[in-house]
């Protein structure tokens, strides 16, 4: 009881608390959005070079891919913001650090997406392409893309929701995101369950509508061949 | 000089060899049919004609244009639609833009153009109605006959059809070779790979027979199937095997 009262001395949300979850948010987002953004564009080029017929072309893009899949993103964030400006001996800030490894981490697993849509499309549909005349480029651009993007979409969401709730491991480099910002209330408060709530909630609120989209897009944008 | 003259071509897969040093002219006109068990090299032959597989020996010539170089594969494929075995209708658009995509981007055909000679064949297919259908919304027979109709609006001079009524049920299968017969009376070149064998007797200038990759057989429709099978007994079980 002595311990509840002396926490009860720091338990007191203020309404600024309220714009420091929302200013948090804004930062979870943005960071998170730029990363999506950056990571989709080199996930697609990426992706596509792992579809070259060359053995040689399409392999070397693994080696960006798979050490990016198969470590850690908390590995990689600290390698980035800790580790590169020892090398590079210029310091990067805890943004840069942390759309640079979100942007990243996207960019591998965003290109396998990729890289199974496309070959998810039927062969039957590209050689019906070069039988009309197209060539690769063509059938690719006129035939193939819009399937391939039809498959694509669903699994991006899901991969963009999780990267959504991977980007609270940037807190541990001190980004003030959602995450950061609850840990900073739980010891200002003293109150982890309202804290943590507010924070579950407001992560749930942003990735519950996007799980549902997935699942209807997935749904409405199926092909049965 | 042949429309398409296939020259001493061989092809494997693997160490399946499925064509052998095999040789043979067609024509712009008729319609022949290739026959033969399966994995003889008919629809290899098709594919080899078209580009899709390229040959381990040999050549083709379509119009003159060697196949073994891939800067005349556009024009050979022009020169030469094809129908597969399996309904291929693309997804995403529906049956009006499926046959006027290609025509459009490739041909730069104006859209209307494009339009008016698209409901010209799909009345020829009997599908008029369905310009605004769906891939999902068309029966397997519907399909492949608006994959007929896409490959005649690239104004090909010869049809290559791999086996199109093979993955049909009996009443799409007629439906299909309905409209294959059609377009046989109105002069259109056709090479079919088919197992129908009322269709090769109905339609058919000349026929050939296909075993072990090699040439059995190259003859008009009546020597084939009186007097061929019986001086070729290959031929005469073949046709005795599919009940004819």
């Amino acid at each position: 009881m002595q311990e509840a009262h002396v926490y009860g001395k720091y338990a007191h949300f203020a309404i600024g608390d309220l714009y420091t979850f929302l200013s948090s948010c804004g930062t979870t987002l943005t960071v998170t959005l730029i990363s999506l953004f950056l990571g989709s564009i080199l996930g697609i080029v990426i992706g596509l070079i792992r579809c070259s017929h060359n053995k040689v072309v399409c392999t070397v893009p693994l080696v960006f891919i798979e050490p990016l899949r198969n470590s850690p993103l908390v590995v990689q964030l600290f390698l980035v913001y800790y580790g590169l400006p020892v090398v590079t001996g210029t310091l990067l800030d805890v943004y840069s650090a942390a759309i640079l490894t979100l942007s990243l981490n996207t960019a591998a697993f965003f290109s396998v997406l990729v890289h199974n849509s496309i070959k998810a499309v039927p062969v039957a549909q590209w050689e019906v392409g070069y039988a009309l005349g197209h060539s690769k480029a063509s059938t690719f651009i006129h035939i193939i893309a819009q399937q391939a993007v039809r498959l694509l979409i669903p699994q991006a969401i899901t991969l963009y929701i999780g990267q959504l709730q991977c980007s609270s491991i940037l807190s541990l480099i001190s980004l003030r995101d959602l995450c950061r910002v609850g840990q900073l209330l739980t010891v200002r408060t003293m109150q982890p369950f309202i804290v943590w709530g507010i924070v579950f909630f407001l992560y749930y609120a942003i990735s519950f509508p996007l799980a549902r989209l997935a699942s209807y897009l997935e749904k409405r944008l199926n092909y049965s061949y | 000089m042949a429309m398409i003259e296939v020259k001493n071509i061989t092809k494997s897969f693997g160490s399946n060899i499925v064509l052998r040093d095999f040789s043979v002219d067609f024509e712009q006109s008729g319609v022949t049919v290739i026959l033969g068990p399966s994995g003889t090299g008919k629809s290899t032959l098709l594919r080899c004609i078209n580009g899709l597989e390229k040959t381990d020996k040999g050549e083709i010539l379509v119009d003159g244009l060697s196949v073994n170089n891939k800067k005349n594969l556009r024009q050979i494929r022009l020169a030469c639609g094809m129908v597969f075995q399996q309904t291929v209708i693309f997804p995403q658009m529906n049956v009006m833009e499926n046959l006027i995509m290609s025509p459009i981007k490739l041909l730069k055909t104006p859209k209307g153009e494009a339009v008016d000679r698209a409901r010209f064949y799909l009345k020829k297919v009997g599908l008029e109605s369905k310009e605004k259908s769906r891939h999902n919304e068309l029966s397997g027979g519907e399909q492949q006959r608006i994959a007929i109709a896409r490959a005649l609006m690239m104004n090909p001079k010869a049809l290559l059809l791999d086996e199109v009524t093979s993955a049909l049920d009996p009443e799409m299968t007629r439906e299909v070779l309905n409209i294959l017969e059609n377009l046989a009376s109105e002069g259109v070149c056709m090479l079919c790979v088919t197992h129908e064998m009322q269709f090769a007797k109905d339609v058919a200038s000349r026929i050939l027979f296909l075993d072990g990759g090699k040439l059995i057989c190259d003859t008009g429709k009546e020597d084939f199937f009186y007097n061929a099978r019986k001086e070729n007994e290959r031929i005469n079980k073949f046709l005795s095997f599919i009940g004819d």
